[in-house]
């Protein structure tokens, strides 16, 4: 008795066992076009979602989830990689450096997605990462200057380069080194422990911005960095704009995920570009789809295509 | 006895009752901390839960309670600047998967309860009860990753062979079998606690009245334990009702309506204040204290009921 149930639990067990792998190995059907597109998306709360549902124009859909086609499906970066090495029928998108050969990265406009494409601002879905300072002699003290302008040169350098790719985003080519510069901004010498640099602009820079700070605090005396990001708008406006830089909002830098307005003009030397935010729009491998153009993406993801024939056909 | 040996008996009553002392005062600050931990949790959650309620949420406005409840659209509008949240449909789709979970995971969870404490023979008893407590200890997000790699990937295949296209395999399907598998080991060794508690002259008596060993199992074993047993399903399903992480990532995140399709996204209240819950800010941020509410009602109220049925179904001679 006892040695018949031993036998029939590891009975069992090998038979689930070769069930999992009978599973795991079916055979792949070819691609039907007339199946239902699965349409995966971040939640309204991502910043990978605000830029790329502004990169394929469809911006009404950056934080607002009824305009939406019908039945889309919410998962993280993670969450719509894994989904397209299960899901034959599904699209979604994840930031560039997400991207691995589990899946098909799409063409953007006949583009390919490679961090070269994005450095020579050939591919098209992605949004730069820019910093915006107040003007010259305008800062609460001249420590707080000095601070910001050595900030703004250590963003230039290859060491913030790793940092900004380390949080995923791509980091404009430099081969120089924070060491071969520092001895240009004495203010890194002096212990700057009591000094406050305030911090702000869009959301979606923020970890960025904020690996940023951590690493160049140890490098510039050990100031204070603040952050408080509120949105892209306000990357101006609480540096620049009169009515509101000298409040209590007021901030030193300012990140916003999009170019500046023409609104916002200040000389160059108080604005720039410290990285590009690259997002790929990704497929299953057996989708015979290549290239998609952001009216198709639009076109996806406001249900006008619900098919993947509809795609041909046009 | 001598009258020194009745002092020095007396000395140590008064030592021993010294400790007694200490001892009882240290266990009553034991049990005021951690009681006070949950006034102190549901008070904040409370607290926090009422506030989109009553300010007007940093200009958007109060949320509305009544549609809060009821509607079947998680946000109309856009995020960050409309303020009609509604979690009606996520409360009917909580407690349909919680039922549907514990469809599969009751039966299959007492019968290998019964198998562990009556039939197997005493060394797979042993081994088996190792593997119930280890698969009872693993923490949620594995049953998540398995869920995510494995179950996804079978439920796909499945509506696929059967000619239904379903999302990624993100289904109500997925969740139901994630949560059977994680409150499965939970049922099971309650259970066969209470099983094994049964009074054995119960057991005697039916066989020796010439009722079989399955008959004695069924109907004397079981009935015996089902308070026990009762008990079991109720912390399984609060298991169910609770679980956030696992669940988000088979759900799929579904933002409206309730879906009674098997193979459709399903979304709970777990899962609605957990997705975007490290991103967010102001109302949006808030009104996931205001779910917790809800789920804490609902889990309140479900347990509430269940223990009104316990006591109906009652119990029968099981071993103080």
């Amino acid at each position: 008795m006892k040695k018949a149930l031993l036998a029939l639990v590891f009975l069992f067990s090998a038979v689930s066992l070769l069930a999992c792998g009978a599973a795991a190995t079916t055979t792949a059907e070819p691609f039907d076009g007339t199946m239902t597109i699965n349409v995966y998306t971040r939640d309204t709360t991502s910043g990978t979602r605000a830029g790329f549902m502004a990169g394929i124009g469809f911006a009404a859909a950056e934080a607002d989830d009824s305009v939406l086609v019908d039945g889309f499906i919410i998962k993280d970066n993670t969450g719509i990689l894994t989904a397209m090495t299960i899901d034959e029928y599904g699209i979604g998108y994840i930031s560039l450096s997400s991207v691995n050969s589990t899946v098909k990265a799409l063409y953007f406009e006949g583009v390919a997605p490679t961090e070269a494409n994005v450095i020579n601002n050939t591919y098209g879905l992605k949004r730069p990462f820019m910093w915006m300072t107040r003007a010259e002699g305008d800062y609460p003290s001249q420590d707080v200057e000095d601070i910001v302008n050595a900030f703004i040169a250590f963003l230039g350098t290859s060491d913030a380069g790793d940092i900004i790719a380390n949080n995923g985003a791509i980091a404009l080519p430099s081969s120089v080194t924070w060491d071969s510069i520092k001895s240009q901004h004495p203010i890194t010498l002096q212990d700057n422990s009591g000094v406050t640099v305030r911090f702000g602009g869009s959301d979606s820079i923020q970890k960025v911005a904020q690996a940023l700070t951590a690493a160049f605090m140890p490098k510039c005396g050990n100031f204070v960095a603040e952050h408080d990001h509120t949105g892209s708008g306000d990357a101006y406006k609480r540096t620049n704009d009169p009515a509101i830089k000298d409040t209590s909002v007021g901030k030193d830098v300012g990140f916003a995920s999009r170019v500046f307005k023409s609104t916002e003009a200040v000389p160059e030397a108080q604005r720039g570009q410290l990285a590009w935010d690259a997002i790929v729009a990704i497929v299953h491998l057996n989708n015979p789809l290549a290239d998609v153009t952001a009216a198709d993406l639009k076109s996806i993801y406001d249900g006008t295509f619900t098919k993947w024939s509809d795609l041909d056909a046009e | 006895m001598t009258g020194q040996d009745i002092v020095a008996t007396m000395k140590n009553t008064a030592a021993s009752r010294r400790v007694d002392h200490l001892a009882k005062g240290v266990f009553l600050a034991a049990a005021l901390i951690s009681a006070s931990f949950i006034f102190l949790i549901a008070g904040i959650v409370l607290f926090r839960g009422f506030i989109p309620f009553l300010s007007d949420n940093g200009g958007l406005g109060r949320v509305d309670l009544f549609h809060f409840l009821t509607a079947d659209v998680w946000l109309i509008g856009q995020t960050f600047v409309s303020n009609l949240y509604g979690v009606g449909y996520l409360i009917l789709s909580t407690l349909f998967i919680t039922t549907l979970s514990l469809l599969i995971s009751f039966p299959v969870g007492v019968l290998t309860a019964l198998f562990i404490a009556k039939v197997a023979p005493a060394p797979l008893a042993k081994i088996l009860r190792t593997v119930i407590e280890t698969l009872a200890s693993i923490p949620s997000i594995v049953f998540g990753l398995f869920g995510a790699g494995v179950i996804l990937k079978l439920v796909y295949d499945f509506s696929m062979a059967i000619g239904y296209q379903s999302k990624g395999g993100n289904s109500i399907l997925a969740t139901v079998l994630v949560l059977a598998l994680m409150t499965i080991p939970t049922i099971t060794s309650i259970s066969e606690v209470a099983i094994r508690s049964v009074d054995k002259t119960l057991e005697h008596g039916s066989l020796a009245l010439g009722a079989s060993k399955t008959q004695t199992n069924f109907k004397v074993i079981l009935a015996a334990a089902k308070s026990g047993i009762f008990t079991a399903a109720i912390l399984g399903v609060g298991r169910s009702l609770g679980e956030a992480t696992a669940v988000s990532l088979v759900a799929g995140g579904r933002r409206s309506g309730v879906s009674f399709d098997l193979l459709d996204t399903t979304g709970t209240l777990t899962t609605m204040m957990l997705e975007g819950l490290k991103e967010t800010t102001g109302l949006d941020y808030d009104i996931r204290f205001s779910v917790g509410l809800v789920l804490m009602a609902v889990i309140l109220i479900t347990n509430l009921a269940l223990n009104a049925v316990k006591r109906r179904v009652g119990s029968v001679h099981v071993k103080a």
